[in-house]
């Protein structure tokens, strides 16, 4: 923050030297525009005189340097103007990007430091004997959902940063991709049945693409976490799997508030979440749309989002290769 | 101190649960609230004894609910339980009146021990003081029960934390009272860094008490230890 006030500092310095040349120019303007009157008073003062003709001569040549002038002033002010917007476009940027960078570090201390702090609490009472018995199950479970929700955002971060170095290596293979993400849907359904959100599948048909199981595994993981985080309460998220032309398709749909007013261009950019992280409202450190659309891409597919305003929710859809197309 | 009201503002369900749950079997009532509004309504509709605040909240964050309380005249002691916890976030949450910070993951004892101390505190300001309802230095009166101060009919500006150490002074009177001893019973244990702050509440209450506060009459430095109030 502080590059950024002392670049705000220069830029306050560059709009007054702006002002100056501004005033500057009007005096010239000015000066220009009465120095055939001057220096007709001047001479007249002085006991001597001049003629109209010469009267007339010397307004020319003085409205002729005027006219310079004010050609020559004119450009360089749109110069400095132009270049004035250029450093004003690059500082707008950078804050940005710092309060970017703010956000995500203080999203990822919350989502580190919170469940490390519940799950102590809840071994430091256990192991105090600070618990009635019927309540032991419950602390037991909830300090492993803690560890579970710790070990996911390290891995997020970790995919995240591999992913940002190009240093994730991708083994497709052949599969049916409506048979695998059944299963994994399962698996899923059961994880976040306790937040009263349901898994719908729409696959009717099998789908042969060629794609990395595992990143399969993650780019639904991500989506469907998603769907469920902004789904509202007890959400349902639909997934279809579909052939599509020369691409197998992967859609995830949920029934919330739609993204209200995040830039559809900018939710695939690491570190991106809506609001300020004060007031956040949901877990995440803004990695894992990002994540989906780079494992999409390493497939040589790609992934969009539809949103659908009034409640009707958001839908990503990733485009994976099917079997036997070739893909860049 | 048993059967004090505390509010817990926590997002984190979890968390929520097990510090309302270990503060309850300390014998104190615990209600949680889940964001900053529903906090602010819950901390006006119940007037409890003490707020343990998140920072990080839905709707409107810690500090926001800490700084509004504050503007309304709120003085409910707020011990601040966050995962921000850089000596930046730490000192603007005691600037904003908070009365103390602990940073996430905490140990159970010590959140314990810090909400006992803070009880405490509040237990001793809200007792008769032994050194009398009203203390008089020459034309001032300090009541330790309005935490009001006034001279020849004005109304002196002096915050609660001054007339606290006045109040701390006033106990033992002629005696040397320790700024250790002085930051303990006001602020509590661990709250400021350094006991030099002590030092610039007793610059601004000499301004005001003072007839001369290069010569002060009432309240003396003992150099090295800390402070002695001669009424």
């Amino acid at each position: 923050m502080t590059r950024l006030r002392s670049t705000r500092r220069l830029l306050r310095l560059y709009g007054l030297v702006l002002l100056l040349y501004a005033a500057l120019a009007c005096w010239w303007v000015y000066f220009f525009s009465t120095e055939t009157t001057w220096i007709v008073e001047h001479v007249r003062a002085a006991g001597g005189d001049l003629s109209p003709d010469q009267v007339e001569r010397l307004r020319e040549v003085t409205s002729g340097n005027a006219r310079m002038f004010l050609f020559e002033s004119a450009f360089l002010f749109v110069l400095l103007f132009g270049s004035g917007w250029l450093v004003l476009r690059a500082l707008r940027r950078e804050e940005a990007l710092v309060r970017q960078q703010g956000n995500f570090l203080s999203a990822v201390t919350h989502e580190l430091r919170s469940p490390v702090a519940s799950a102590r609490l809840y071994i430091e009472s256990l192991q105090l004997g600070r618990v009635d018995p019927d309540k032991r199950e419950r602390y037991l479970q909830h300090a492993l959902e803690d560890l579970q929700r710790l070990s996911d955002t390290i891995d997020e971060l970790l995919a995240g940063r591999s992913l940002m170095e190009r240093g994730l290596a991708l083994h497709p293979e052949s599969l049916d991709l409506a048979a695998h993400v059944r299963r994994t849907l399962e698996r899923l359904a059961a994880l976040h049945s306790a937040s009263g959100a349901t898994l719908e599948l729409d696959a009717p048909q099998p789908v042969a693409a060629l794609a990395d199981p595992v990143a399969v595994d993650r780019i639904l993981d991500n989506l469907v976490s998603n769907g469920v985080k902004y789904g509202g309460k007890q959400a349902r998220v639909v997934v279809s799997v579909r052939r599509h032309g020369r691409w197998a398709e992967l859609s995830v749909r949920d029934h919330g508030q739609g993204l209200q007013g995040l830039d559809k261009a900018r939710i695939f950019e690491p570190f991106v979440r809506g609001g300020e992280e004060s007031v956040r409202t949901q877990p995440g450190v803004g990695l894992g749309l990002f994540i989906v659309r780079e494992l999409a891409r390493m497939h040589g597919g790609d992934v969009t989002v539809e949103d659908r305003p009034e409640g009707a929710g958001t839908r990503f859809t990733v485009h994976l290769p099917l079997q036997g197309t070739a893909h860049p | 101190m048993s059967g004090a009201k505390l509010v817990v503002v926590e997002d984190e369900a979890h968390l929520a649960e097990v510090v309302a749950d270990n503060l309850a079997l300390e014998g104190w009532q615990v209600q949680v609230a889940g964001d900053g509004l529903r906090a602010l309504e819950l901390i006006r509709e119940s007037r409890p004894d003490l707020v343990l605040l998140d920072v990080m909240l839905p709707g409107l964050d810690g500090f926001a609910v800490c700084q509004k309380l504050r503007e309304a005249g709120d003085q409910v002691p707020i011990l601040f339980l966050t995962a921000k916890s850089g000596q930046g976030d730490r000192l603007r949450g005691l600037e904003l009146g908070g009365d103390d910070y602990l940073g996430k993951p905490f140990d159970l004892r010590e959140l314990i021990l810090r909400v006992r101390a803070i009880l405490r505190r509040t237990e001793w300001m809200r007792s008769p003081s032994p050194a009398g309802d009203v203390l008089k230095l020459g034309d001032a009166r300090v009541d330790f029960r309005s935490y009001e101060a006034t001279a020849g009919g004005r109304t002196l500006q002096l915050s609660a934390k001054e007339i606290l150490i006045l109040r701390c002074l006033a106990e033992r009177p002629g005696e040397v009272v320790a700024r250790g001893e002085i930051l303990q019973r006001v602020w509590g244990y661990d709250a400021f860094p350094t006991t030099r702050t002590i030092d610039n509440f007793i610059v601004r209450l000499r301004r005001v008490l003072e007839p001369d506060p290069r010569n002060p009459r009432f309240i003396h430095t003992v150099r090295g230890t800390g402070y002695r109030l001669t009424p």
